[in-house]
């Protein structure tokens, strides 16, 4: 193919049955709380991410489009848009480690070096080989006044050395 | 993570439940010089379970509500707000009252209350414990504010990093609509009813801008709108809405239980002489974070010095340490340094320094701090959170960001720094929403006040002005 | 000032104004050029590129003109220095991360990145860091081809898809300077009218895979024209070169089209570009072999052959108003009548109608006859195979033919015309809606010198009328006047956007 030729687009995927039935009642109940189906895309995409191993596919973000009745497109533009969730394998476990100035001068980017090579990996958003960890680079967790901070698996730890972190990714399966 | 309790050194607290103690008298300094905590919105922090309606109501919770219900109409409410001349906490300091006030009260439509609860401005946890520690509080100046204004929703928009706030909101919600203070007629007035839910958010800074804020809740992308229309008359789904911080409506109940008069006595009053000098009426919320050795968050009366609430609170610079500078409140105002810190925390007063109170939450940065390598970590933030809608911020933050980390690796030139002001001029005052002026005001002031320590990374350049030893930072 | 209208100044010209207009929209009525990216009259106000600010009295910051709301008063300044600071800084942001890829870009020459550089732009380059990295040859669909590092993000392209066809095929993705736009995973529009972004988006960053690479601009000849895929009469301009259509754009008209045009309109000139065009008259000899005749030769066989034949004339329905009056005339005078053919379907709740034969209301109006099974006829005229395909056009038997395609002729002919298409025709079409519209030749388009049907049927007219004069267009437009159907009806000047029937 000559560079000036676009590439052809994917096939698309095929959508995912949304909701499942496990969060069929939960998601009925958010899309009751606005006034339109667009607005449940948040609550309902944080259901969904947790649901299905931590990321949204592309199949899951078609049928999660379908059930708000928005397009693919629409889901996708938010994916890339909040920080929070993943458009890829986010391995078993989910380290995200502040960057912002209140932790980076408390010591963040040793714990950023730390969690990447824990992870074996040598940047931030690729899942480890294993498939163990995914360490994303966050901005400001709001847990200023006990930095450095660090989520695993969407629980804060604070004060955060880079042996205690070594200890807490040490300890995930 | 529960909020960080903190041992206190002085109080002057509203002592015992609401509704039962007189008004706090105003804060004066002890005879060792020290400006004293002011609790009233933190009333409640030390009290164990505080967070369940049960210990709540043992503190006074929802009195004043039921109090506003029995003896006031809307529009007292929104007088009494008004003469307490509350201004916004979520950093703009936007009269509160004047803000209900646009609400148009012959709208047949849905009106809403969208509580800015993203928190989302570096440095600042304030809101957190409120949540986290009296999120029945939070509630009632909530339904004090959807009484005064004729509002019908309350979505309490949560950063999606909050998990534990969510989970108090979500329960304190539930637990009140099961007791009668949420939902159809509540506490037996006709017609007073609302639903209250929590949004949360899902890792985006702009969406504390509350335009940002409502696009997000709309599930949308969160692209600050263009004004106008202004959210009072079009906002959430195309209605009447109101946004206010989280701390702004805590503290509404107080008003109500004490008087606006009383809550404008507080603080530092306006100055007759400047029309823009609205005074910074009642308590606050104030924290401390970064290079400090009792990073934390207490409530004082404003006028209290940043120098005080940094050495006499938050326990001064490490051991060994000098502060070298700090920013006064979160991350999007303008710097000041060492010298700069006995003014005192007021909206006008560090206006008049060239800063601003912003969340009021400080971040201190001491001497091992690289100027250059802080300016690429702001920078980077900014850059990171830019929503791309505007040209000028968006291209022109991670422009910065590159200048900044070129010169980090010592391939900075002085042009490097004209290109750079050059930057400010074309990124400030340009774009839809203040991001971009967010951006420019910390790394502006940085870069000219510590301008020699980025001639100091130039290859080539020696600055003779330089003291001795101040470029010898430490690596993060 | 008249009307006593609220007035604001701008560059020390007082204008009056609407409630509801924006400033922007008072100074380009003024003949201000306020430059713009992301404002676009038929879609809502992003006010995002930043490009078209301006400096107010009184106000601090510089504020976009696009959404600014004038008031009683206003003084607005588009040259002050504040104003150009502004915008040139604003500028100065859209180049730092684009490739500046002008020499293979094809918007080059009609980019308005490209204009206002030129206007507003510095010498030097100010930024010296490696460029931002983003998707490019993105297909968006099949006809589409996206370059994120072009984009500049207006969001036209998005704001279409989700305002005009509602479809939401276009989203933006990522945050910051990984901005891009992206398209739903099914890979294809949902609507008709995809290719309007092509032409929205104001830089080279939505490329038509039809034209891509196929001409620089400035080789180019533009005509303004209209699409006469259906009868809706959608304004556009034709583009050609060397002979060859190579690509068509819709024109504003608020009235029609308003600036949009359908995929399937827009690509609707194969038959433009046929292998197997007329290039010059023929004549069939006795004994059945076909040669080139000059057209006076052609055209006295043409008369001789009709002498003999005479009969109806059948038509394509895209013929113009001015070939229809004389096919008439030309059928009366051989004892027959005139019938028109054209294609029905199609249509949506858009643009497109089901009438697909752009001037059949002309042809109604001057009393012609749709024809729908085969009859014959001594003349037929033919352009699209849709409108007047073989079974009618054998049925008919005619002798003489004008027709753009060797394949359209049919064996009975003795005589070809070469008839030009639709894009290598002056005159006048009738839309849907009754309004009297205007076809003009690309002069770049279609073989040289083929002569004008209208012309040679007035020829062959006056060959078969000794009585006839010579009316040419004045003297036929002076007579489609006095047609009852168009007596009240505005004829427009040619070269321009038409006007509606006089009702």
């Amino acid at each position: 193919m000559s560079a000036f030729e676009a590439s052809a687009p994917a096939a698309p995927p095929v959508p995912a049955s949304f909701p499942p039935k496990e969060l069929r009642q939960a998601c009925d109940e958010i899309v009751a709380r606005y006034p339109t189906r667009m607005a449940a895309c948040l609550p309902v995409l944080h259901l969904a991410q947790k649901h299905f191993g931590g990321w949204i596919s592309p199949e899951v973000e078609a049928g999660v489009a379908a059930y708000l009745e928005v397009s693919d497109s629409h889901i996708r533009g938010l994916l890339t848009f909040y920080a929070m969730f993943n458009t890829r394998p986010s391995g078993r476990h989910e380290v995200w480690v502040c960057r912002t100035l209140t932790c980076w001068l408390r010591g963040a980017a040793g714990l950023r070096r730390t969690a990447l090579a824990k992870a074996g990996v040598d940047r931030c958003g690729v899942e480890s080989p294993d498939g163990r960890f995914l360490v994303k680079d966050m901005e400001c967790l709001g847990l200023c006044e006990v930095a450095p901070a660090v989520f695993i698996d969407g629980a804060p730890h604070t004060e955060v050395t880079t042996e205690s972190l070594e200890q807490l990714m040490d300890a995930c399966e | 993570m529960t909020a960080k309790k903190k041992a206190s050194k002085k109080k002057a607290a509203a002592k015992g439940p609401a509704g039962s103690t007189p008004a706090p008298a105003r804060a004066q300094r002890g005879a060792d010089g020290v400006y004293p905590e002011t609790q009233i919105l933190s009333r409640n922090f030390g009290v164990e379970d505080s967070w369940t309606l049960a210990v709540a109501r043992e503190q006074g919770a929802y009195t004043m509500l039921e109090k506003a219900l029995a003896t006031m109409t809307p529009a007292q409410v929104v007088e009494e707000v008004k003469t307490s001349r509350l201004r916004g906490r979520g950093g703009a300091g936007f009269p509160t009252g004047v803000k209900w006030g646009f609400i148009p009260q012959d709208s047949k439509k849905t009106k809403y209350l969208v509580l800015n609860a993203d928190e989302s401005e570096p440095g600042t946890f304030k809101d957190r414990y409120l949540m986290e520690l009296d999120p029945h509080l939070v509630l009632e100046g909530c339904l004090l504010c959807a009484y005064a204004t004729g509002l019908d929703v309350i979505y309490i928009y949560i950063r999606g990093e909050y998990p534990l706030s969510i989970t108090r909101m979500e329960g304190a919600i539930e637990e009140a609509r099961q007791a009668g203070y949420l939902g159809k007629n509540i506490l037996g007035k006709q017609g007073f009813t609302v639903e209250a839910h929590v949004h949360p958010g899902a890792g985006a800074y702009i969406c504390g801008e509350e335009t940002g804020m409502l696009e997000s809740l709309e599930g949308k992308r969160g692209h600050p709108r263009i004004k106008p229309p202004f959210p009072a008359v079009e906002g959430a789904f195309g209605c009447p809405t109101v946004i206010n911080n989280v701390e702004t409506l805590a503290h509404v109940p107080c008003i109500i239980e004490f008087g606006g008069a009383w809550f404008a006595g507080l603080g530092i009053q306006p100055d007759p002489a400047n029309p823009r000098a609205l005074g910074s009426s009642g308590t606050k919320l104030m924290g401390v974070s970064g290079d400090v050795k009792n990073p934390g968050v207490w409530e004082f009366e404003f006028g209290i010095t940043l120098r005080e609430l940094i050495y006499d609170y938050a326990g001064g610079p490490l051991d060994g340490r000098k502060v070298k500078a700090v920013i006064p409140g979160g991350l999007s105002m303008p710097v000041l340094t060492a010298g700069e810190l006995d003014v005192p925390m007021g909206y006008d007063a560090l206006q008049k320094v060239g800063s601003g109170l912003g969340t009021a939450t400080a971040i201190v940065m001491d001497d091992a701090c690289d100027m250059v390598e802080a300016c690429e970590n702001i920078a980077h933030f900014f850059a990171d959170e830019s929503c791309g809608q505007c040209t000028p911020c968006r291209e022109g933050c991670h422009w910065m960001e590159k200048i900044f980390a070129r010169i980090k690796a010592g391939e900075g030139t002085p042009k490097d720094l004209d290109l750079l002001e050059h930057l400010f001029v074309n990124i400030e005052g340009r774009t839809i929403c203040a991001l971009a002026d967010a951006a420019v005001w910390p790394l502006r002031s940085i870069l000219r006040k510590f301008r020699h320590e980025f001639l100091a990374q130039m290859p080539g350049q020696s600055d003779p002005a330089l003291p001795a030893g101040s470029a010898a930072v430490g690596a993060r | 000032m008249a009307d006593n209208k609220p007035t604001i100044t701008i560059d020390g010209q007082v204008l009056a104004y609407e409630p509801g207009q924006t400033v922007i929209q008072v100074a380009h009525e003024a003949g201000f050029d306020v430059p713009h990216y992301c404002y676009h009259p038929g879609l809502s106000i992003a006010g995002n590129c930043r490009i078209c600010m301006v400096e107010v009295d009184g106000w601090p910051k510089p504020q976009v003109s696009c959404k600014l709301q004038p008031s009683p008063g206003m003084v607005v300044h588009t040259q002050s220095a504040l104003a150009k600071s502004a915008r040139a800084g604003t500028m100065e942001m859209l180049l730092v991360n684009h490739p500046l890829d002008c020499p293979i870009c094809d918007q080059a020459g009609e980019c308005h990145l490209q204009d206002y550089s030129y206007q507003l732009g510095q010498g030097e380059a100010s930024s010296t860091t490696a460029k931002t990295k983003l998707p490019k040859n993105v297909a968006f669909g099949e006809k589409i081809v996206y370059d994120a590092e072009r984009c500049i993000k207006c969001t036209l392209c998005v704001r279409f898809c989700e305002e005009i066809t509602q479809t939401n095929e276009l989203a933006m993705s990522g945050r910051g300077d990984h901005e891009i736009v992206i398209m739903t995973s099914k890979g294809e529009f949902d609507t008709a009218y995809s290719m309007n972004i092509i032409d929205l988006c104001p830089v080279g960053a939505l490329t038509s895979r039809d034209f891509r690479f196929k001409s620089r601009l400035w080789f180019m000849d533009f005509t303004e024209s209209l699409c006469t895929g259906c009868a809706r009469g959608c304004n556009v301009v034709t583009g050609g070169r060397d002979g060859a259509m190579l690509r068509m754009e819709p024109r504003a008209n608020a009235e029609v089209n308003q600036w949009w045009l359908c995929d399937e309109g827009r690509l609707d000139y194969a038959h433009v570009n046929g292998a197997d065009r007329i290039a010059s008259p023929r004549i069939k000899t006795a004994d059945g072999v076909w040669v080139q005749a000059t057209v006076d030769d052609a055209i006295t066989a043409a008369a001789v052959a009709l002498r003999e034949a005479g009969g109806d004339v059948l038509l394509d329905g895209g013929c113009t108003l001015e070939e229809m009056l004389l096919a008439r005339d030309l059928a009366k005078v051989m004892g027959g009548k005139a019938r028109y053919a054209a294609a029905t379907g199609g249509g949506d709740k858009f643009l497109r109608v089901d009438e697909r034969g752009a001037n059949a209301k002309g042809a109604e109006g001057l009393g012609l006859a749709r024809a729908t099974k085969a009859a014959a006829a001594a003349v037929v005229i033919v352009e699209r195979d849709a409108h007047v395909p073989a079974a009618l056009r054998d049925g008919a038997a005619p002798v003489v033919v004008f027709a753009t395609d060797a394949a359209s002729v049919p064996a009975s002919a003795r005589v070809v015309f070469p008839h030009g298409s639709w894009a290598e025709r002056d005159g006048l079409l009738v839309n849907t809606d009754g309004r009297i519209q205007v076809i003009n030749r690309n002069p770049a388009v279609g073989p040289d010198n083929i002569p004008a049907t209208a012309d040679v049927l007035e020829e062959i007219l006056g060959e078969l009328d000794p009585a006839y004069d010579w009316r040419g267009r004045g003297g036929l437009h002076a007579a489609l006047r006095s047609e009852s159907a168009f007596a009240k009806a505005q004829f427009p000047a040619m070269q321009s956007a038409g006007v509606g029937v006089g009702a």
